[in-house]
């Protein structure tokens, strides 16, 4: 397999890596920089369990190439994790119960977190609307939808 | 300390002083919760260590035939292939099976489905493996198919298994239904049927095995280690010792991870850790799994119900036909389930039901949340809506008239205890919906936009049943410091059950949550405790826990009340204080006994086995008490359909379940929410689709299951207590019964706002349309 040289910015930090031409975003951020939060589900872009935020759009790291993502910054949970508005999601996350098996998690907290920054006090319709592309198969959504309410309202912005 | 905080403690003290329930009832923070929202790496693909290579199974491209020639050189010549692992490659037996042993892990010769698997390639990396598979050819001489399980039991049929089509049968036989009928003033008979769901874990199935030892050690995403662990030493030859499996952090299960698949994956990666000294991950993609893996049984189920007059059920004879696939899997007790829920939660007096465990050469069917209950449930839930249509009686009436109550009896003659719940969730979403009101509105609509309201009722037998020791073993362990960890063979897969188990530990001791930690289910360290399936953890494994912590505070109570120098039977503990309760001011850190204990060299692990009484139950006449307790619920729906298009939503939703004490209410609303959900989609669009053996649409964007736009924009859910007389603290089960009513509820709610009977599921709106289509032309205007 041909390879590429390749810098991504993932988190603030530059990295330089070699990169197969059909390799995605998933995989090297999982398999060479180990960020492991975001998760495959489906690998066809139907669940949305590997959401990652690249150049400030939220999308899905298995239909990237790595290769398209040179020279872009790419953000995932494990570069939010000491950010106000993230800790405050996970916070309401938490206290919420929204998350059960966990495995959607990450990408419901980055659609969520996302989301407040286009919109600090989202309707329930918004906030459906913002997680819509990412699968939960245990909380039937309630939980994380209250979550994402409450994660907003908590110390405003 | 804050005033919040030391506010708690008090209430605690206080509660402690008197002896009440520490914890219990309390919205706590589950032990696991921030694992997740930190997104950690814990989860088997996160854990792969350094050389992993990778397998990759492949399977059947014919749904019945015989394997003559396997040609693997273009797959092992591919640039990074390890090799191709086939049935040859196994040194043990080659057996993948729950409990018929009528399953090979590489189907060889025979192949009777295209979910068989053959083989698996390794190498180096998984795309490799991948494309490796895409260069093997097989070539199969074809054998006659069967898809139809009806057709599958005709005499003459194709026998896809020797002993033949009929893996499982069952009965009740119950008074005399002949008698019953004759008394009857209307009969209704009725044939229902189900479809195909898959249970999308959005993790699907994964195993890592890294060879150690003379032996291997397995981690996995799965429901039940130490069967897991069997499986894999029969396939390697291996004594089960040899073979240490580790449940990883689990991404969803729902059942298929309790069944066969878990053990494909696991197996196939020891083989090949052991065969290429590698660590080996073997991984189902999302189609993999959608072929490879059990789904939800279809059922046909007929029904002839007899009513008198004025309401009262007489009689009902079943038949009830399972389509297990290929392989009988966990289905031999799916049927039995579905047989002992055949009336549901109503009492009729002559009852008499017959059932069938098929095999056809579908993909195989198994273990899935609700475990026959749902389809059962659909059929009778909607006959009971069909009768009281024919009576002109309304649906509400007609099903308070025959529940289950107090002194009456299943099907099975059990007689319900005072731990029957059920009018009180009756209760509570009639009035939340405000069902008499609405329904009475909704009568005679004739607009284009019509809106209808659909109940259904539930009684789901909580523990195993009658054919399987329902038991469970809880390790508990204090470290020097005072935290305490929790091991267990259960598991925890999403649903907070262990960490419920661990506040029946927390509330016994006095210790709070936040000091608790649970151990990863390690078959090397904990006891085997059957599956964990069920929905069984909290309530076997919280009294396996209770026991532990009892047996450990026999130890640290007197030594606290030597160091209070005070009586042991004054001594409490809350918050991780034990104090003097005649003298609340005189208290010694829980810690600070702890350290006294280990000063002392007493030992304070403790495990606490606890296994159901078994229950009085004759398998002839399908007759006794197949469960100990029971979880019950009601469901209302309220959809509007476009009459036009056929199209509907479900605008609320109104559900309460019996839950006998809800350990944590969170978590117990977690289950509703998320399991109602669930059965929304099983009742409205997911169906996994076979054309001549073929899976047609294992892909998310062609299966449908609902994303947070589907869901109602109403949904009201309440917890009712009647504590039952299994669980701790009279906890019953919840994980699994909230996914059984939706299919009913909204069939009946589409029926009753259309006229239109969809009697097969799922309930699509093209089918609305059409019924409603062969309505105008039925009774033109």
């Amino acid at each position: 397999m041909s390879k590429r040289a390749i810098t991504l910015t993932v988190n603030g930090t530059d990295h330089p890596v070699q990169v197969g031409v059909t390799e995605r975003l998933i995989d090297v951020l999982r398999d060479h920089l180990d960020q492991k939060s975001a998760k495959e589900g489906c690998s066809t872009g139907d669940c949305g369990i590997c959401a990652v935020i690249v150049d400030g759009k939220l999308v899905n790291s298995c239909l990237m190439l790595a290769a398209q993502c040179d020279g872009r910054r790419v953000t995932t949970l494990e570069g939010l994790l000491e950010d106000p508005i993230m800790k405050r999601m996970q916070g309401s996350f938490i206290a919420n119960n929204a998350a059960q098996c966990g495995f959607c998690t990450p990408a419901m907290l980055m659609a969520s977190w996302d989301l407040v920054r286009h919109s600090a006090q989202p309707t329930d319709e918004e906030i459906k609307v913002a997680i819509s592309g990412i699968l939960c198969r245990c909380t039937g959504y309630y939980q994380i939808i209250d979550s994402v309410r409450e994660g907003c309202k908590r110390g405003g912005r | 300390m804050s005033e919040q905080v030391s506010q708690l403690l008090n209430s605690l003290r206080a509660k402690a002083e008197r002896g009440e329930l520490l914890y219990i009832g309390e919205n706590v923070v589950r032990v696991d919760s921030l694992e997740k929202v930190l997104g950690s790496p814990v989860y088997t693909a996160d854990l792969l260590p350094k050389g992993t290579v990778y397998a990759k199974l492949f399977h059947s491209s014919v749904p019945h035939g015989v394997v003559k020639r396997m040609e693997l050189g273009a797959a092992r010549s591919h640039p990074g292939v390890l090799g191709v692992l086939t049935s040859t490659d196994i040194p043990g037996l080659n057996e993948s099976s729950a409990v018929l042993l009528d399953r090979q892990l590489f189907a060889d010769p025979v192949v009777r489905s295209t979910g068989d698997i053959l083989g698996a390639v390794v190498a180096e990396t998984s795309p490799a493996a991948a494309d490796a598979t895409a260069r093997i050819k097989v070539e199969y001489e074809k054998l006659p198919t069967i898809f139809d399980p009806l057709e599958a039991l005709e005499p003459d049929a194709v026998k896809i298994h020797q002993k033949g089509n009929v893996a499982r049968q069952m009965k009740i036989r119950k008074g005399n239904v002949e008698e019953g009928f004759a008394k009857s003033d209307v009969i209704i008979e009725k044939t229902y049927r189900t479809q195909f769901q898959d249970a999308v874990p959005l993790e699907p199935e994964v195993g890592l095995a890294i060879p150690e030892d003379g032996g291997v050690r397995v981690i996995g995403s799965m429901q039940s280690p130490h069967n897991t662990q069997a499986a894999v030493a029969k396939v390697l030859k291996l004594s089960p010792e040899k073979v240490r499996v580790i449940q990883a952090v689990t991404g969803g299960a729902f059942g298929p991870k309790s069944d066969e698949t878990p053990y494909d994956v696991c197996s196939t990666a020891a083989l090949a850790a052991v065969k290429f000294r590698r660590p080996v991950y073997c991984a189902m993609d999302r189609e993999d799994s959608m072929v490879m893996h059990t789904k939800r049984h279809p059922f046909v189920i007929s029904h002839k119900t007899g009513v008198r007059r004025d309401g009262t059920l007489l009689a009902d004879e079943s038949k009830i036909i399972g389509d297990t696939g290929a392989y009988a899997s966990l289905g031999v007790f799916v049927i039995a389930r579905a047989t002992f829920h055949t009336v549901g939660a109503y009492e009729v007096p002559n009852v008499k039901a017959d059932s069938y465990l098929v095999y056809t050469n579908n993909t195989y069917t198994g273990s899935l949340r609700g475990f026959g209950g749902p389809q059962a449930i659909f059929a009778f839930e909607s006959q009971m809506e069909e009768l009281a249509r024919k009576l002109q009686m309304d649906p509400l009436e007609f099903r308070l008239r025959n529940m289950l109550v107090p002194g009456k009896k299943s099907a099975t003659s059990a007689v319900m205890d005072a731990s029957c719940g059920l009018p009180q969730c009756v209760e509570k979403v009639v009035g939340s919906s405000r069902y008499r009101e609405k329904a009475a509105r909704y009568r005679n609509q004739t607009g284009t936009v019509r809106r209808g309201l659909g109940i259904a009722l539930l009684m789901h037998g909580n523990s195993l049943g009658p054919e399987g020791n329902d038991y469970g073993a809880v390790h508990i362990e204090v470290h020097s410091d005072g935290s305490v960890s929790v091991g267990s063979g259960l598991t925890e897969y999403g649903t907070g059950a262990i960490s419920g188990v661990m506040q029946v530990a927390s509330s016994v001791l006095g210790v709070p949550l936040t000091r608790f930690k649970l151990e990863r289910p390690d078959t090397s360290k904990h006891r085997e405790s059957g599956p964990t399936v069920a929905s069984r953890v909290v309530v076997i494994g919280g009294n396996a826990s209770k026991l532990a912590a009892e047996k450990l505070k026999g130890k640290i109570v007197p030594l606290a009340a030597e160091m209070l120098r005070i009586d042991a039977k004054d001594v409490a503990i809350a918050d991780g204080i034990a104090f003097d309760r005649t003298h609340t001011s005189r208290k010694v850190e829980w810690d600070e006994v702890v350290a006294e204990a280990f000063r002392r060299g007493i030992s304070l692990k403790e495990e606490g086995f606890f296994i159901a009484p078994p229950a009085p139950w004759d398998q002839e006449v399908g007759q006794g008490t197949p469960y100990v307790q029971y979880t019950w619920g009601a469901l209302v729906v309220e959809v509007e359909v476009d009459s036009e298009t056929g199209f509907y939503k479900v605008l609320g939703a109104h559900a309460a379940y019996d839950v006998g004490k809800a350990v944590n209410p969170g978590g117990v609303l977690g289950q509703i929410y998320g399991g109602t959900v669930q059965g929304l989609g099983y009742a409205m669009m997911e169906e996994l689709l076979h054309k001549d053996g073929f899976v047609v649409n294992p892909n998310l964007g062609d299966y449908y299951i609902p994303t947070s736009m589907d869901i109602p924009a109403e949904f009201k859910a309440f917890i009712v207590e009647v504590p039952g007389p299994l669980g701790p603290f009279g906890a019953k089960i919840i994980a699994e019964p909230p996914i059984v009513l939706p299919g009913p509820a909204v069939r009946n709610a589409v029926l009753n706002a259309t006229g239109v009977s969809v009697d097969d599921l799922p309930v699509t709106s093209e089918k609305v349309l059409m019924g409603m289509r062969q309505e105008t032309a039925a009774h033109p205007h």
